[in-house]
C-alpha cells in the first residue's frame, strides 16, 4: 500500500506542475508588447482553411502560445541562471563580462573581407565627393577587453580602422579608438546596453573637436536624466541587475533649438523626456531612430553640418549645437533614393561639413547607399 | 507537433490524457486514434491523408493474407504490400536524390520535385511492413478491427521518431490494456527525463555543433574539430534517445510496453556492440526482415559478409537520401566485417578500455560522415581531426571553456553510473537509502521538468534531428 501511495504522490506532483501551469496560462490574458524583451509579442493567428493548408497557421499558433506563455519573463530568467550555473559566459550573443558588464558579441567570421571591402569602397566615395570626416567608434568588446570572459572572441576593429585610415587619409579620419582606449577604465559604455554612454560620447567629442576649437563641456557638468536604465543587452539575458544612469550635458538642453523630425514633427529640444519613463530610455536622445532630422540652432554663424549616422550618434549630436547653425541628421537604413543628389539640396553655396558617425559594426552592417 | 513545445506540454498533453483516462475502456482506442491524428495533422495537415492511406492499404492486405493463408496467392499479396509501402517511402524520400544523381552523372537538368518529406514516414512504413510480413509468416494474427489497427499505425508517442514497434510486440495490448498507477508513475518520470535529455543536453550540444560546423574547416584547430564532433555525437544521442524515452514513457502511461531503443551506446567496446546498443529497434528490424531472410550467417562467410554490406548500405540510406549517408553505412559495414573476420577476436583479448576508445573513434568519424553533407567540407574536417592544422587556438579554448561543464555532464549521462546508483538505492533496504530514493525519484524529474520548461519557453534553438528520417 505504501508503494502505491508513493507512486500516486509522484504522479500528483508531476501532473500538478503541468496542470497548474496550463490553467494559469489559460487564465492569463495576452500581452501586446514585452518590455523586458523590448519586442512585440505574437498575437493569436486567425484560423482559416487557407492559413492551415497553405500558410503557417500551426506554426504561428505555436509562436503565439510560446510568446504568451504564463510568466514568460521568469522562465527566460531561469534559463539564463541555468546557463550561468553551467559556466556559460555568453548567452544569446551577449558576453557576461566582469564588473557587471554585458558586452555584445561580434564574431570575426560574421564580417567577411568582401563585406568590409564593399563598405570601405562606399566610404571612400563619400569622402572623396564631400570631404567628409569619418568617426567610427569601436564597440565595447574591443575596448573593455579586460572585462571580457577568458579567451572571448571578438572582431578586431583596430584592424578595420587601420584600413579605414589608409583608404580615406589621416586628415579625414577622427581617431576615437585611441581616446576611448585611454579612458577604458571609465564609464564609457553602458553595462546593460550596447551603446556608449554620454561620457564615452564626450571623449568622442574631444577627438572630433579640432585643435584651437573652443570646448563647451566638461565631464563634471554631466547631469542625471534617469537612473534606472536597463538596456537592450539586459533584455537578452534578463538577469537581475541594478539600473544605470542616463546622463546629459545641461547646456545642450538649455540652448534653444528647433528640431524637425522626418520633415513633420517639430519640437524645441534634442531630447524626448517621455521615453525616460519607458523601457527604451536611450530613446531620450533625439527621440530614438528617425530617417531624417533637421536641427536649427540660435548660433548665427551660417555653418551647416550633415551627419550620416547610426544610433551611437544620438547622444553625440546634441553636443554639436554650439558649432553649427543647421545640422541635418540622416539614417541610411530608411533612405532609398540617391544620396548625393539628396544631400546637394541641403548644401548652401559656401558648402557644408559632412560627418560619418557609426560604431564599427553598425558601419559594416548598416552603411549602404546609392551615390 | 513535437514533445518539447509549449503547445504539446500545456495543451495537447493534459487535455489528451484527461480525456483518455476519463472515457471507459472501449472508448480509449477511439480517443487515442483521434488524438494521434490531430497530433500528426498539426504538423502535416495534408500528409495525414498519406498516413491514413498506408493504414487502409496494410489493413486490407492483412485481411487478404488471412483469406489466402497457405495458398499461392499469399506471396503475391505480401509482395504487393511491400511494394506499395516501399514505393510510397521511395517516392517521397528518394526521388529527388535520384534525379539529382542522374542530373550530375548525365549532365541533364531534370527538375526536382521539391516535396517536403512527410514526418515520420520512414518509421511508420517500417512498422506497417512488419505487420504484413509477420501476418504472412504466421507470426502475428491478423487484425480485423480497423480501429485497433489504426491505433497501431498512428499512435502518437512513437509515430514520429520511433522506437520502431513491431506489430506483434503490441498486438495483445492494442485491444486490451490497462495502465495502473505504477505504470503511469514510471511513464511520467521517464517522459520528464527524456524531455530533459532533449532540451537541456541535446539542444545545448546542438548549439555548440552549429557554431563549429559554420566555421571554415580550413581555419579551425584540431581541438575545435574534436569539440565539434563530440558535440554532434552528444546532440544526436540525447536528441534521439531522449525522444525514445519520451515515447516509451508515454506508451507506459497509455498501458503499452514499447521496446527499448538505446542502451548506453557510447560505452561499447566494439562496433558490433555499439549497434546492439544504438537505435536497437531499427537494427532488429533490419536483422529480422532483411539480414536473416538474405541468409544471415547460414550460407557461409562470403555470403554473410555480403549480407552485412547490403544491410548497412540500406541502414545508411534509411537515415537520409544522400551520398554521405551511404558512405556512413559503408563505413560501419567495413568495421563490422573486419570485426567478424579478426578484429573482434583481437578486441576481446585486449582490455575493454582499448575497445571503447577504438569504437568511439570509428563512431565519431562516422558522425562526421553523417553530419557534413558536402564531400569537400567532410574530408577537410576529417583532415583537421587527424592533425592537419594548429593544435589549439583561442577559439577552441573559448568554446571549450563555454561548454566544459555541459560536456562533462553529457559524458556522465552517457554512462550507466547514475542508473546503477539509482538501482542500488532502490534495492537498498536501509531506511536512509529508501528515503533518499523516494525523495530523489520525485524531486529530480520535477526539477528536470521545470528546467526543461524554461529551456522550451526561451527556445532559441529546438530542432528534432530525426525529423529528417
Amino acid at each position: 500500500m505504501g508503494e502505491k501511495r508513493n507512486a500516486l504522490f509522484t504522479i500528483l506532483l508531476l501532473s500538478s506542475i503541468i496542470l497548474i501551469l496550463t490553467v494559469s496560462d489559460f487564465i492569463q490574458g495576452d500581452r501586446l508588447f514585452s518590455e523586458t524583451e523590448n519586442r512585440v509579442l505574437a498575437s493569436k493567428p486567425e484560423f482559416t482553411a487557407e492559413a492551415l493548408f497553405k500558410g503557417n497557421y500551426t506554426q504561428d499558433f505555436e509562436t503565439y502560445v510560446t510568446d504568451q506563455f504564463v510568466s514568460r519573463d521568469k522562465w527566460i530568467g531561469i534559463k539564463t541562471y541555468m546557463d550561468m550555473f553551467l559556466q556559460k559566459k555568453e548567452i544569446g550573443g551577449v558576453y557576461l563580462g566582469a564588473d557587471g558588464y554585458l558586452i555584445e558579441q561580434h564574431l570575426p567570421e560574421d564580417y567577411p573581407k568582401e563585406q568590409v571591402d564593399k563598405k570601405l569602397e562606399l566610404l571612400e566615395q563619400l569622402v572623396e565627393r564631400w570631404d567628409a570626416k569619418v568617426m567610427l567608434v569601436p564597440t565595447a568588446d574591443n575596448i573593455l577587453t579586460d572585462k571580457l570572459p577568458a579567451y572571448a572572441l571578438y572582431y578586431d576593429e583596430a584592424h578595420l580602422l587601420e584600413q579605414v585610415k589608409e583608404r580615406i587619409g589621416q586628415e579625414n579620419y577622427v581617431d576615437v579608438y585611441a581616446i576611448l582606449q585611454e579612458h577604458g577604465q571609465e564609464e564609457i559604455y553602458y553595462r546593460t546596453d550596447h551603446h556608449w554612454t554620454s561620457l564615452g560620447a564626450y571623449y568622442g567629442y574631444l577627438a572630433w573637436a579640432q585643435e584651437g576649437q573652443s570646448l563647451y563641456y566638461a565631464p563634471e557638468d554631466l547631469e542625471v536624466a534617469a537612473d534606472d536604465f536597463l538596456g537592450t543587452l539586459h533584455s537578452k539575458v534578463n538577469l537581475d541587475m541594478p539600473g544605470e544612469s542616463i546622463l546629459y550635458f545641461p547646456k545642450t538642453m538649455s540652448d534653444s533649438v528647433k528640431v524637425t523630425y522626418d520633415l513633420q514633427r517639430v519640437t524645441d529640444s534634442c531630447y524626448e523626456k517621455s521615453h525616460l519613463t519607458t523601457k527604451n530610455k536611450y530613446a531620450f536622445f533625439l527621440d530614438d531612430n528617425h530617417a531624417f532630422i533637421e536641427i536649427e540652432t540660435d548660433c548665427r554663424n551660417g555653418k551647416v553640418l550633415y551627419v550620416i549616422k547610426d544610433s551611437y550618434a544620438n547622444c553625440f549630436i546634441p553636443m554639436l549645437t554650439p558649432y553649427y547653425q543647421k545640422i541635418y541628421v540622416m539614417d541610411l537604413r530608411y533612405f532609398k533614393g540617391r544620396l548625393f543628389g539628396f544631400m546637394e539640396q541641403y548644401q548652401p553655396e559656401e558648402g557644408m561639413d559632412v560627418l560619418v558617425l557609426y560604431n564599427c559594426v553598425h558601419f559594416l552592417e548598416q552603411f549602404m547607399y546609392m551615390p | 507537433m513535437v514533445f518539447s513545445s509549449v503547445i504539446y506540454l500545456f495543451r495537447f498533453f493534459p487535455l489528451f490524457f484527461l480525456l483518455y483516462y476519463l472515457v471507459p475502456g472501449r472508448m480509449k482506442n477511439f480517443i487515442l486514434l483521434l488524438g494521434s491524428l490531430f497530433f500528426y495533422a498539426w504538423g502535416e495537415p495534408v500528409y495525414v491523408l498519406l498516413m491514413l492511406f498506408s493504414t487502409i492499404v496494410d489493413y486490407t492486405h492483412g485481411r487478404l493474407l488471412e483469406r489466402f493463408h497457405g495458398k499461392k496467392g499469399a506471396k503475391w499479396i505480401l509482395l504487393s504490400s511491400v511494394i506499395i509501402n516501399l514505393s510510397v517511402l521511395g517516392f517521397f524520400k528518394y526521388t529527388d536524390f535520384l534525379i539529382g544523381t542522374i542530373n550530375s552523372l548525365a549532365g541533364t537538368s531534370l527538375p526536382l520535385l521539391n516535396l517536403p518529406l512527410p514526418i515520420g514516414i520512414s518509421f511508420y512504413t517500417f512498422q506497417t511492413m512488419s505487420y504484413t510480413i509477420d501476418v504472412y509468416r504466421g507470426e502475428a494474427k491478423v487484425q480485423r478491427n480497423l480501429l485497433d489497427f489504426g491505433v497501431y499505425v498512428t499512435m502518437f508517442p512513437q509515430l514520429i521518431a520511433g522506437p520502431i514497434v513491431k506489430y506483434r510486440e503490441v498486438e495483445e495490448r492494442l485491444h486490451k490494456r490497462t495502465a495502473n498507477v505504477f505504470a503511469i508513475n514510471a511513464g511520467l518520470k521517464r517522459f520528464c527525463i527524456g524531455l530533459a535529455k532533449k532540451v537541456l543536453l541535446a539542444n545545448n550540444m546542438g548549439e555548440l555543433w552549429v557554431l563549429i560546423s559554420k566555421l571554415n574547416p580550413g581555419e579551425i584547430s584540431v581541438l575545435t574539430a574534436w569539440l565539434g564532433v563530440a558535440a554532434f555525437a552528444f546532440q544526436i544521442y540525447f536528441d534521439f534517445s531522449g525522444y525514445s524515452d519520451m515515447a516509451i514513457g508515454l506508451g507506459e502511461m497509455l498501458g503499452f510496453r514499447f521496446p527499448e531503443n538505446f542502451n548506453y551506446p557510447y560505452i561499447s567496446a566494439s562496433v558490433t556492440e555499439f549497434w546492439r546498443r544504438w537505435h536497437i529497434s531499427l537494427g532488429s528490424w533490419f536483422r529480422e526482415y532483411v539480414y536473416i531472410p538474405l541468409g544471415g550467417n547460414r550460407k557461409g562467410l562470403p555470403r554473410q559478409l555480403l549480407n552485412i554490406l547490403i544491410v548497412w548500405m540500406l541502414t545508411g540510406i534509411w537515415h537520409g537520401a544522400g551520398w554521405n549517408f551511404l558512405l556512413w553505412g559503408l563505413w560501419f559495414a567495413i568495421a563490422l566485417v573486419l570485426e567478424k573476420l579478426f578484429l573482434g577476436k583481437l578486441l576481446s583479448w585486449l582490455p575493454r578500455a582499448v575497445g571503447i576508445v577504438y569504437t568511439l573513434l570509428i563512431v565519431l568519424i562516422g558522425w562526421v560522415l553523417f553530419a557534413l553533407e558536402t564531400p569537400q567540407g567532410l574530408f577537410q574536417y576529417l583532415g583537421v581531426m587527424m592533425g592537419a592544422g594548429e593544435l589549439v587556438d583561442r577559439q577552441a579554448l573559448y568554446l571549450g571553456s563555454q561548454y566544459v561543464v555541459l560536456l562533462c555532464i553529457s559524458v556522465f549521462a552517457s554512462t550507466p553510473i547514475f542508473h546503477m546508483f539509482v538501482k542500488a538505492l532502490e534495492r537498498s533496504r536501509t531506511g536512509i537509502g529508501i528515503a533518499f530514493y523516494r525523495f530523489g525519484e520525485k524531486l529530480i524529474p520535477a526539477a528536470l521538468l521545470l528546467l526543461s520548461i524554461a529551456g522550451i519557453v526561451e527556445a532559441s534553438y529546438n530542432p528534432f534531428l530525426y525529423f529528417r528520417f
